[in-house]
């Protein structure tokens, strides 16, 4: 028994230094459609992987020794998609549970950071969707729901995987409690108001009490400077600061309205996440350069309105200007279809919005959104190589992924649905045979 | 007076020459048949309802309106055999057998959702009972002509199907309650029971008809009982079943149970684990009716697999892509193009799981699901092939009328938000 825990041990230490070898490798795509989305224009030819980064982009570039060459020829080369408001990671039952959406009305501190299951066996499905990077957020069922962090969909732990700390906290205007305060919209303003003030003053108390502790140091025996530490205040003083997003999921024009006065009585840094009802504040989400996060695409409009109203929003806020990105589809645990992010793009497409601009959307504008538009988001130069190769156009419904790369690494084109399907084939096939 | 008179002569040579005022034709088109390949530069004329001619050099009769839709796609009406639009309700969730609920008496054609889905170039829906109950109402399968008289949506010419329900929502509903069925055993014995008594009531009733026959006299009849009639008629075929369950075991206790009442098993909807059970579904020539790609939405749907349609096309598992919500009704399209996607079944087979494979599934396949000589004047126009995921639904024709005209109805063409 222990000769075999040996075994085990030395076979999975070699697959370590394997796989640990493979990552120090160079890919080198050969003779693809490479779109770039930025920096270059699209064109038929090579790009280099080395060390986890875009080296090169041209014609003819010769592989280096030991490189893994791939043949992309006939087939297109894109960034990986970034997908917001996900719940990746964090929801996976059977297997573990759901660790989304802590009890209460206001909790700034949690970190889905701290609940990251490198297991969740959406991460798998997702990135062989050709989604490579995502944000996912702590929950949006509360008023102030805690924050978000980026993922890029690779590594055995949850430190591999973290791309960036805390890039917005999630506010929701719509989460009204039941039966307790804020029931109302009016009282969600509110509530947030007065938990926003505290921050603030906390905010101001902590920089004191930072001066007083440098002054400290010289007189050692004050000992008015202690602050009682507040992890909930803590988490929003970057927020109320201005240094970390603050994100506000919307579900009405009402609540949309809500969170811009928030955005601008504090000079937040807003994003804001909204359906049906943005076309109405679109010029002064455009003025204040408030990012977007649509996710109205496939709503139903009310009866008196167009069929094709919310079809077509995405070419309205191209249009007026508006940085913005597609919604995933919802969060929570019942959403695990992160790949068809690229749905609400091609029906945007087809009511008005230019393929161009769609591809942005599910790509450089998110990593903007996410502040690290200079490491993802477009094929170039020294960015991190996040890059699927498709048939055709991710917008495509029937483009199919067939190479994933991220970080550098060649990524498994398996899941555990395609184990599903490998086993119920077999399954099936022989049932079929003894008939 | 002379203007009345004018009109009714018109009226009087239109009828003489055999002409409706809903003739129509379709010029310059290419054609998705489905059943006879694609048809370049086709024609197709719509007369009294129904496909009057579909070819490439058809002649338009004089007087016909003619629509060019040159460089445009013309299918077939698509049709959503799992659908809960047009209804003001869904689930009478007060007992977990409800046979005597019939859905065409929450039927409400001026319901929005029917606009709504025909812009999505649907033609046909069933209309279901919800989920709540192992045996819930008796579905109805509508044409969508938004605000007509029921009599003119309803297919009446059709058997209608009884909904059935296994698995996580009637155990919830009723567990929550603290009610059985509570278990999938608890589900199990709630419908075996049902149709146990449907039996002794139908040979109840059977020997009462037989005595009348016979000429007995002072004959009592039989109490009426309204679930027990419903379920006398599924005994009867009179009505068949279309039951949600998502589970393989599951999928198979369904076609072992109607085996066993011996009752007609048409479609399994949400039949998320369909490719498990691939063979035994294709053997029973049962119907998987569920989505592409949806999974893990909660416990039972965790193992959804879009790679399994491949299992099911080749084990001969016959298989409609469902809707399920007035959302996903209003691009089926957009759905039927991801099984490009995941399998490599051929594009036409692709377009039949949202028209001719869910025509056979409604038993109306002689009727609609392909543009045939003598079918129903249901079709659908894109600018693009249905299967380009950025094309849009132009028209919906229904039985030779408009119902969806996007140069009136889009946005653009109301003067909206640009």
């Amino acid at each position: 028994m222990k000769k075999l825990t040996h075994v085990s041990l030395m076979l999975s230490l070699l697959f370590v230094v394997a796989t640990a070898g493979v990552a120090d490798d160079a890919i080198l795509i050969k003779n693809g459609t490479i779109v770039p989305i930025k920096g270059s224009s699209t064109m038929v030819g090579d790009l280099l992987i080395e060390n986890g980064k875009i080296s090169r982009i041209g014609k003819n570039i010769g592989a280096p020794a030991g490189a893994e060459v791939i043949d992309a020829s006939g087939k297109y080369v894109y960034p990986g998609l970034v997908a917001l408001m996900t719940a990746v990671g964090v929801t996976g039952y059977p297997r573990a549970g759901n660790d989304t959406d802590e009890t209460g009305t206001s909790t700034p501190q949690m970190d889905p950071y701290d609940a990251i299951n490198p297991e969740d066996d959406c991460i798998e499905v997702t990135r062989v969707g050709g989604v490579t990077t995502v944000h996912t957020i702590s929950g949006s069922r509360s008023v102030i729901n805690g924050q978000s962090v980026v993922l890029h969909l690779e590594g055995t732990l949850a430190e591999d995987m973290i791309a960036k700390h805390y890039v917005a906290q999630i506010f929701n205007m719509g989460a009204t409690e039941q039966n307790k305060y804020p029931s109302t919209r009016p009282g969600v303003v509110s509530y947030l108001r007065t938990t926003l003030n505290q921050a603030k003053d906390y905010a101001e108390k902590q920089s004191g009490k930072d001066q007083k502790t440098e002054k400290d140091k010289k007189s050692s025996n004050d000992k008015e400077g202690t602050l009682k530490r507040d992890l909930a205040m803590e988490a929003l003083v970057p927020v109320v600061t201005g240094r970390v997003p603050a994100l506000f999921i919307t579900n009405n024009e009402v609540t949309i309205r809500n969170a811009l006065s928030i955005i601008e009585e504090y000079g937040l840094k807003g994003i804001i996440r909204a359906g049906p009802g943005i076309l109405k504040y679109a010029d002064r989400i455009a003025r204040l350069n408030i990012p977007v996060i649509w996710a109205g695409t496939e709503s139903v409009p009310q009866r008196w309105e167009s069929h094709d109203l919310h079809y077509h929003t995405a070419a309205v806020l191209a249009e007026k200007g508006i940085l913005f990105t597609f919604d995933s589809g919802g969060y929570g645990p019942g959403s695990r279809n992160v790949r068809n992010i690229t749905r609400p793009a091609a029906i945007s497409v087809a009511h008005g919005l230019s393929e161009k601009q769609a591809l942005e959307a599910l790509t450089i504008n998110p990593a903007k959104i996410l502040g690290i538009a200079d490491e993802i988001g477009s094929l170039e130069i020294g960015k991190i190589a996040n890059v699927a190769i498709w048939t055709g156009s991710p917008i495509q419904g029937r483009s199919r992924v067939e190479t994933v790369i991220i970080k550098g690494k060649l990524i498994p084109m398996t899941s555990f649905q395609t184990r599903l399907y490998e086993k119920f084939r077999k399954i099936v096939d022989e049932r079929m045979k003894k008939k | 007076m002379g203007k009345r008179f004018l009109i009714i002569l018109a009226a009087i040579i239109l009828a003489a020459s055999g002409i409706w005022a809903q003739d129509i034709a379709l010029k310059g088109g290419t054609i998705l048949t489905i059943t006879n390949g694609t048809i370049e530069n086709g024609t197709i004329v719509i007369q009294k309802g129904k496909i009057a001619a579909i070819g490439k050099d058809i002649a338009i009769p004089d007087g016909i309106r003619v629509i060019d839709v040159t460089g445009k796609f013309v299918m077939p009406g698509i049709i959503d055999s799992h659908s809960h639009i047009a209804l003001t309700d869904v689930n009478e969730a007060t007992d977990p057998v409800t046979p005597q609920i019939w859905m065409w008496e929450a039927l409400d054609p001026g319901s929005d959702s029917i606009h709504k889905t025909l812009a999505g170039g649907v033609t046909t829906v069933k209309t279901m009972h919800g989920s709540a109950n192992v045996i819930g109402g008796v579905n109805v399968t509508i044409k969508l002509k938004p605000n007509r008289p029921i009599e003119e949506l309803i297919v009446s010419s059709v058997r209608q199907q009884l909904k059935m329900a296994l698995g996580e929502n009637p155990k919830r509903v009723y567990g929550e309650k603290g009610r059985s069925p509570s278990t999938r055993m608890g589900s199990a014995y709630v419908a075996r029971k049902a149709f146990i008594e449907a039996q002794e009531y139908k040979a109840k009733w059977d020997k009462h008809e037989k005595d009348l026959a016979a000429g007995k006299k002072d004959l009592t009849p039989p109490k009426k009982d309204l679930k027990l009639e419903t379920l006398k008629m599924t005994l009867e075929k009179k009505l068949s079943i279309d039951c949600h369950t998502y589970r393989g075991e599951e999928i198979v206790w369904v076609i072992n149970f109607c085996k066993e009442f011996d009752i007609d098993l048409l479609q399994i909807s949400h039949c998320i684990d369909g490719y498990k059970v691939a063979d035994i579904m294709a053997e029973a020539g049962v119907f998987y009716g569920g989505w592409v790609d949806s999974w893990g939405f909660k416990e039972e749907a965790y193992d959804g697999c879009p790679y399994g349609m491949q299992i099911m096309y080749d084990a001969g598992t016959k298989m409609v892509i469902n809707s399920d919500s007035p959302v996903v009704g209003r691009y089926l399209f957009r759905e039927a193009a991801k099984v490009l996607k995941y399998t490599d079944i051929p594009e036409n087979e692709a377009l039949k799981m949202i028209t001719l494979n869910a025509a056979e599934s409604l038993e109306m396949e002689d009727r609609i699901g392909s543009l045939e000589k003598g079918k129903d004047g249901d079709i659908a126009v894109f600018d693009k092939h249905p299967l380009d995921t950025t094309t849009k639904c132009l028209m919906t024709i229904v039985e030779g009328e408009i119902f969806f005209d996007y140069s009136k109805q889009s946005v653009t063409a109301k003067g909206g938000s640009r």
